[in-house]
């Protein structure tokens, strides 16, 4: 399982297990699968899924997203639950 | 017994005013709360971000990127103050205004052109009092203090750092270590000084380079930092009025205490008084 937290600078909105997320990437959509390649790769603007036992959306707008050893780690400066 | 009536009229404001800073000892100790919260809910963002500026930063890096130039001489520096609206909360805002005051003599002394930005009522009439100009006055940030408040304090700053307008950022802030202890603190936001590396850096796929995503990620740390400056002064604020309506009301009780001795003894030897006179007088006439 991927670790998934989604943190903006008033508060972590999200943490917890997922099997994929979707992120919306500069130049267009990302998918993290597990035993993804570790990465950081800066967001555009869109929605964020997690998908999994508890999937959840995000409208997400600027910041990066970081994975490394099966941690998910989106970052960004705004972010609600959609 | 005019004594007794006036210890009434002093026992009655006592309690009164013992009533008022009680209810402001509660609401600050809630207030503190939830400021408290916010101060440990910021941090994970933090965390994130500046580790990951530090495993992309290196030297070759800070050569090209505005905000991360280091100077070897300030020209101009803005001074960021932040203070409350409101008083009543002990040293508080005395100790920040003296921090300032502090930081821009030092400055000056270095011979800096320092502009001075005040946020918080407290702070500008300080300032205005001492008939000092400011660059800016804000009095629009409250309690709850959020992300884009940062970034309308701190982006024009950015704009003039990036220009060249300006050399140097500092920000006045109480640093909440706990409910005792906020000492107030100066901070340099600009230029960034990154954050130490920890540990062994990876090697990430970087999309779309180091370059693209610290241009974009740097801002978004300045910004961050005047953010957490400012939910810890909130925070502080709290804490330091919670502390001083709690001594408050401590001493109202004292003197309450003091007061309630005073009137009762007055009002007992008033009594043994006129117990005498009417002895005396019974005296006189059986005499």
């Amino acid at each position: 399982m991927l670790k998934v937290s989604v943190v903006s600078p008033e508060a972590t909105l999200f943490e917890g297990e997922a099997t994929s997320v979707v992120a919306p990437a500069f130049d267009g959509e990302v998918g993290i699968l597990l035993n993804h390649a570790p990465m950081i790769t800066v967001l555009g603007q869109g929605t964020l899924r997690v998908e999994g036992a508890t999937p959840a959306r995000f409208t997400v707008s600027g910041g990066f997203v970081q994975v490394v050893d099966n941690q998910v780690r989106v970052v960004t400066e705004q972010a609600s639950r959609a | 017994m005019a004594k007794g009536r006036e210890l009434i009229g002093r026992i009655k404001t006592t309690e009164n005013t013992r009533k008022i800073t009680r209810t402001m000892e509660m609401v600050a100790a809630s207030k503190m709360k939830r400021a408290s919260d916010r101060v440990t809910a910021a941090r994970p963002y933090a965390k994130a971000l500046s580790e990951v500026i530090s495993s992309l930063y290196n030297e070759d890096l800070a050569e090209r990127f505005p905000l991360l130039r280091q100077l070897t001489s300030e020209k101009r520096a803005a001074v960021v103050l932040l203070t409350a609206n409101r008083g009543l909360c002990g040293g508080f805002n005395a100790n920040l205004i003296k921090e300032a005051r502090h930081t821009v003599a030092e400055l000056e002394a270095r011979g800096v052109q320092v502009d001075l930005h005040v946020v918080g009522r407290k702070g500008i009439g300080y300032f205005r009092y001492v008939g000092r100009d400011m660059a800016s006055q804000r009095t629009d940030i409250t309690d709850k203090p959020t992300a884009a408040d940062a970034a309308s304090l701190v982006d024009t700053l950015m704009a003039d750092f990036i220009s060249g307008a300006i050399d140097a950022v500092y920000v006045v802030h109480s640093q909440f270590h706990s409910v005792l202890s906020a000492p107030p603190h100066t901070d340099r936001v600009l230029p960034v000084s990154a954050p130490a590396r920890s540990g062994a850096g990876r090697d990430y796929l970087l999309y779309p380079s180091a370059d693209a995503i610290l241009t974009e990620l740097l801002p978004s740390y300045v910004r961050n930092a005047v953010y957490r400056a400012l939910v810890e002064t909130a925070a502080a604020e709290q804490a330091a009025r919670r502390t001083a309506m709690k001594s408050a009301t401590d001493n109202a009780g004292d003197m309450l205490h003091l007061l309630r001795r005073t009137y009762n003894r007055a009002r007992q030897a008033n009594i043994t008084q006129e117990i005498a006179e009417i002895v005396g007088g019974a005296a006189a006439l059986q005499g």
